[in-house]
């Protein structure tokens, strides 16, 4: 338990200049890929845990927990997977491929960091939750706690990927074609794996009955209503 | 099984088609190695296609993902087979100094360039084709996922066809440099450093493409692409609208460009 603390914790730090100094405390080149993995698996499902318990925690809704903790970082882990092959030809067609180990460990500790960020805003998530019982509200609430972590930790991304991007221009690049293909695959992976929060009012399933459809087509549809 | 994966690796990275690896004219890798996996690609791409046809509500239609997986590769090395001899021709009318064999290597290693990106998008096209029912909607994606293949090809085939120009008509031992140790601090050379890490679809620093290669490539890109759209025409259905039945080919009706036009004249209100 405290190791993964303390690994969250020197993630958090990493690559940040010291107040006063010059020197960068701390880098990634100790943390390996298991660790940020096991990072995001941790946090993601504590935080989906508490999310989850909008609907109570008693009968059948107490499965909503489990349901939310695992999806969460199911979410993260499986869209990093589904656009990693692409990424991996890009890189080598510009001919930057000796830097794809870098660039995908800035990456992942910037969801890392996201997750984190996300676990400790989860005081704030569970007080709304306290305070307000409509579902609706419930939904945006934890979507701008969302979209703040992950804002908050594009300061991580520019850390960490902020070498490569000085080294070689063909990394900026690289980068908005990443985060284009992660939000585009994203998005539907969160409107595939709904519910997210757990109506009180609805019978829990892990996946809605009527899943299968697709976010951006629901998305033209309203627009155009 | 891993060589093909280790010649069409190094046509990615920009191996085989550096200054110094194409002095005699034409891209070096094994060809044989080289088609086969571009094929085996090809049909990875067709099978994430072919999801579409295999998770569709109210049962799998199975027949309809085999032609799917047989069918891509077939699109391309079709089209090779019919725009092959005027592509030659074309690039020997203009004085180019390629021999039908190297034109075809460069063809087959541009192929293997679109391969890749195709069947590494393919991931993606394949969660896509599993959670959407929307034909209409899939159709754009697979436009979209071929259309960045094939764009990306073409910038290996122009970068290309610069360098096997450069290759020919420079001194050889210009390019040499570029294998070289790394030059001693204070010291410059020729070549610039940007040579030593640049992928396939880099430009030559320092060299224009002559008027030659230009027209050359844009009468291949015109006769590729429309020769390509025709032929996907032709080969399709490759998602399979699932409100119909199952058919090998659809009838022999229209073409692509009329397609295309009836459509706008709808969409624009005509």
């Amino acid at each position: 338990m405290s190791a993964i603390l303390l690994a969250a914790d020197s993630l958090l730090r990493s690559g940040a200049v010291a107040a006063g100094g010059a020197a960068r405390l701390g880098s990634l080149a100790r943390m390996d890929f298991r660790t940020l993995i096991g990072l995001i698996a941790a946090f993601g499902f504590s935080y989906g845990a508490l999310m989850g318990t909008f609907g109570g925690v008693r009968g059948d809704h107490g499965i909503q927990i489990l349901y939310s903790a695992i999806k969460v970082p199911l979410l993260l882990l499986v869209t990093f997977g589904l656009s990693l092959p692409s990424f991996y030809v890009f890189n080598t067609l510009l001919g930057v491929r000796g830097d794809l180990g870098n660039a995908l460990k800035a990456l992942l500790a910037a969801q890392a960091g996201m997750t984190i960020i996300l676990l400790s805003f989860a005081p704030f998530t569970l007080l709304w939750y306290v305070s307000c019982s409509n579902y609706n509200a419930a939904i945006l609430f934890n979507s701008a706690v969302f979209g703040l972590a992950t804002l908050t930790s594009q300061r991580l991304l520019r850390r960490h990927y902020g070498p490569l991007l000085a080294r070689d221009r063909r990394h900026r690049f690289l980068l908005r074609v990443w985060l284009v293909t992660y939000a585009f695959v994203g998005i539907q992976m969160g409107w595939l794996l709904r519910p997210f929060v757990g109506s009180p009012w609805m019978a829990t399933y892990f996946l809605r009955r009527d899943a299968w459809g697709n976010a951006y087509e629901v998305m033209f549809r309203m627009l155009m209503r | 099984m891993i060589s093909w994966m280790k010649e069409i690796d190094r046509i990615l990275r920009g191996e085989a088609t550096r200054l110094s690896n194409l002095r005699l004219g034409r891209i070096e890798y094994g060809l044989p190695q080289v088609t086969l996996g571009t094929i085996l690609l090809a049909m990875v791409s067709g099978l994430c296609m072919a999801c579409f046809a295999l998770f569709k509500r109210g049962g799998p239609n199975v027949m309809q993902s085999v032609a799917t997986v047989v069918k891509v590769p077939l699109l391309f090395f079709l089209t090779l087979l019919v725009t092959f001899p005027s592509l030659y021709v074309f690039n020997a009318l203009i004085g180019s100094r390629l021999t039908a064999a190297s034109v075809l290597r460069l063809l087959i290693a541009a192929f293997a360039v679109m391969m890749p990106v195709l069947a590494a998008l393919g991931a993606i096209v394949a969660f896509f084709s599993v959670s959407t029912t929307s034909y209409p909607f899939m159709l754009l994606l697979n436009v979209v996922v071929f259309s960045i293949a094939g764009v990306l090809g073409l910038n290996f085939l122009m970068g290309t066809l610069h360098r096997l120009t450069i290759a020919q008509t420079e001194p050889l031992d210009t390019f040499i440099l570029d294998e070289g140790p790394e030059p001693a601090p204070g010291e410059t050379t020729e070549i610039p450093p940007v040579l030593q890490s640049a992928g396939p679809l880099d430009r030559v620093p320092g060299y224009l493409p002559t008027q030659n290669v230009k027209i050359v490539f844009r009468i291949w890109v015109v006769v590729f692409g429309l020769v390509g759209a025709q032929m996907a025409w032709v080969l399709r259905p490759f998602l399979g609208n699932p409100n119909l039945p199952f058919h090998w080919f659809r009838l022999r009706e229209s073409n692509f460009f009329e397609a295309v036009t009836v459509a706008a004249r709808h969409l624009f209100g005509g």
